[in-house]
């Protein structure tokens, strides 16, 4: 069997099952009696079992052999107890982790340790400690750890597949090769690419191997590179190449393909008989297609947040335990559908937010409640991570602000509490000292930050001391198409994404007020200030107008009010990053074409005004 | 360190290409031949440290006089030379035991770098 071809499909599918069985562990963990989900798992385990095990994964297979008896044993006596069940949940991440190794092409580690734990019934009175999936250290005492050697060779290579065959022999030189990729039936086959990955067990060092490769002219490039290391909490959901689509999406794309020929011949009959009515129809119909299909296409790369949210739950679920407190975990709104590109760039964030919520929101507190939710608002997602615990102290957040520079004596006295909380997210609060006691909330939140912006997001922090704090996380639905403002500042045309926007206005002059240097703004009971776009983008002087279009957006946690020459619309746009080097131009962070052909770059207002703000110093 | 070589091939041009490439650098050319059969008996007389071996000839092709070197000599080291439409008769030279293989039309430091990989190791 070629093993290869159903790798992807196996792993795929070994996902789905890994996942259920993480949800329904924790399902038993509230309801350690349900026969319904003891089945439901013992199926689950037994699905991986006969996938592994037809695949050769025989590590695998063993574990998941082993689970199935275990909750047979569970399934005959009617329950499962929490010793169990967190044995349970040590062997789904020793699934996991394996799963990994399958994924990245590494040899499977070994469940030996795992299996010599003891079954369910066996000794109930002591409880038996989670068994960790083995460490990588563990793993270099039985001596040459296996490395991976890449070759990329350089693409004036007449002959690569000869090439990777000689080097492919050659590295049995360096020590046993136990797998290579393309393998050598597929070089013999000729289905090479001009790179050549081998796994193998060294007996020389890589500076030699790396000497040996070097003689050979034709390769380019020489690495080593390194086998990710797992940890068993807040890994990354596995990602793969392959997306699963549903037959009714696929069958829906054949027929917009099959509408749009229609169209075309419509089209071309009409320009032929210089029919101006059925030409003006066509073209309707045809933007309308266009946007059905893009909306389409946009859903296969969609994914629900269902298998993040399952992740999270064990996350509050393991260190709720390991931290002795009791924690309950309400979710809504994991049927939200994402682009997948962005639930990846969630995974770290996230987790991060719930570790703080337990962390730090229950630091005073044995019991609560984390409500993870998620709902769609217009072309936004909204995530929001919230626990019942000791919110934050305001007084205490003047305070670090003040002593760490970031807000101005006068700034202190006038400053709302709300946009108080939002300085959590500055670089420098995260270094605050441990003794302030709200420490921690503020450990990393830069990170959370510069994550959810990288990707057009807000990150919005409210509390209430007492009550509880909430973080909400406003994303796009996609990455590559987003829906942007259009603005003018000295006839350039600019693009803001709508994400960062929280309003566009148009003021008169009679709303604007000057604080000593700076002009403010009236802006719903609340004075904000003023900043020129063209001031800011070094652009000549405007002349003074009846009206002053401004973009009302927060940059660094505090509302501002931009001011532009002209506010022109909303529009979706197709985002394009831009090549080296103009990605390094800061204030810029993508370009798109408009439809009359005009390109019109994206404006980062973030880098923007950072930047300005460092050149100030 | 340059070595000696055998350099075989029907082709008399190819063969003075390569004979002089060898010299000019060194090596000392120790026989020339221009089918396999000539080429086994010429190995099993001078050991030669590197054999030039085309895969297409007459009488007794590239990869059979390879086999037949092999079996004399495991560790002989022949470096087989072919033309770049022949990519599956490298293949198979290479997993009957060629150490490099030279795609023709070469560049003489094409042909050096790779003998003297094959000799050097």
């Amino acid at each position: 069997m070629d093993k290869e071809k159903y790798r992807n499909m196996y792993l795929v599918e070994a996902a789905e099952h890994l996942q259920a069985m993480s949800e329904i562990l924790l399902r038993l963990d509230s309801e350690p009696q349900s026969h319904q989900e003891i089945d439901a798992l013992f199926r689950e385990a037994h699905s991986i079992k006969g996938m592994a095990a037809t695949m050769e994964y025989e590590e695998t297979a063993r574990l998941a052999h082993r689970l199935e008896d275990d909750l047979d044993l569970c399934r005959k006596r009617g329950s499962v107890d929490t010793t169990e069940i967190d044995q349970l949940l040590a062997g789904v991440d020793l699934l996991e982790a394996l799963h990994d190794d399958i994924s990245q092409g590494r040899e499977e580690r070994s469940v030996e340790s795992y299996l010599h734990t003891l079954a369910p019934g066996e000794c109930s009175d002591s409880p038996v400690s989670p068994v960790q999936p083995e460490k990588e250290e563990g793993r270099q005492t039985d001596g040459g750890e296996p490395i991976l050697v890449r070759i990329d060779l350089a693409e004036t290579v007449p002959v690569a597949a000869p090439r990777l065959l000689v080097l492919l022999k050659k590295c049995s030189d360096f020590g046993i090769v136990l797998k290579s990729w393309p393998s050598l039936d597929q070089i013999l086959t000729d289905k090479v690419d001009g790179r050549l990955l081998v796994q193998l067990r060294p007996r020389l060092t890589t500076q030699d191997i790396h000497v040996q490769l070097a003689k050979y002219s034709e390769v380019e490039e020489i690495s080593f590179p390194r086998p990710t290391v797992n940890s068993s909490l807040g890994e990354r959901p596995h990602k793969s190449a392959s997306v699963r689509v549903s037959t009714g999406r696929l069958d829906h794309l054949i027929n917009l393909t099959g509408e749009l020929i229609t169209i075309r011949y419509q089209l071309e009959n009409a320009l032929k008989q210089q029919h101006l009515p059925d030409l003006d129809d066509g073209v309707g119909q045809l933007s309308r297609l266009v946007k059905n299909l893009h909306h389409q296409v946009l859903q296969v790369r969609m994914v629900s947040l269902r298998a993040l949210f399952s992740r999270l739950s064990r996350v509050v679920h393991d260190l709720a335990r390991s931290s002795a407190k009791t924690i309950e975990l309400q979710t809504d709104g994991a049927d939200i559908e994402i682009d997948r590109a962005i639930v990846e760039e969630l995974v770290d964030p996230l987790t991060h937010m719930v570790r703080n919520a337990v962390d730090h929101g229950f630091r005073d507190k044995k019991e609560g409640i984390i409500s993870l939710k998620a709902w769609r608002d217009r072309d936004q997602v909204l995530v929001q991570v919230a626990d019942d615990g000791s919110g934050i102290d305001p007084q205490v957040i003047r305070r670090i602000a003040r002593e760490r520079g970031l807000l101005s004596a006068a700034q202190v006295k006038t400053v709302r509490d709300y946009d108080l909380y939002q300085l959590i997210c500055q670089p420098g609060f995260s270094t605050a000292d441990t003794v302030t006691g709200i420490s921690g909330r503020g450990v990393g939140m830069d990170v959370v930050k510069t994550a959810i912006e990288g990707i057009g997001g807000l990150v919005l922090i409210d509390s209430t001391p007492g009550e509880g704090t909430s973080i909400t996380l406003k994303l796009p639905l996609s990455l590559a198409i987003i829906r942007v403002l259009l603005i003018e500042s000295a006839d350039v045309r600019m693009a803001i994404p709508i994400t960062r926007v929280i309003q566009a206005v148009e003021v008169s002059p009679a709303d604007i007020h000057s604080s000593g240097k700076q002009l403010m703004v009236d802006y719903q009971q609340d004075f904000i200030p003023l900043l020129s776009l063209r001031k800011i983008l070094k652009q000549p002087k405007g002349t003074k107008k009846e009206s002053l279009p401004l973009v009302v957006t927060e940059v660094m946690g505090r509302r501002i009010g931009l001011v532009v020459d002209r506010l022109i619309g909303q529009q979706e746009v197709f985002v394009q990053r831009l090549a080296p080097p103009f990605d390094q131009i800061p204030g810029c962070s993508g370009g798109t074409i408009l439809g009359d052909g005009q390109v019109v770059f994206l404006l980062d207002l973030q880098s923007l005004l950072e930047r300005r703000k460092k050149g100030e110093r | 360190m340059p070595g000696s070589v055998l350099v075989v091939d029907d082709a008399l041009f190819m063969r003075k290409m390569l004979i002089d490439i060898f010299s000019q650098a060194g090596w000392k050319v120790i026989g020339e031949a221009e089918n396999g059969e000539e080429a086994v008996a010429i190995y099993q007389q001078q050991h030669p440290d590197l054999v030039t071996m085309d895969i297409v000839m007459p009488v007794m092709g590239g990869i059979e006089a390879l086999k037949a070197i092999l079996q004399i000599e495991s560790q002989a080291r022949v470096v087989v030379c072919s033309a770049l439409g022949q990519k599956h008769l490298i293949l198979d030279a290479i997993t009957a035991g060629a150490r490099d293989f030279i795609v023709k039309p070469f560049q003489s430091d094409q042909v050096l770098e790779v003998a003297e990989r094959v000799v050097g190791c």
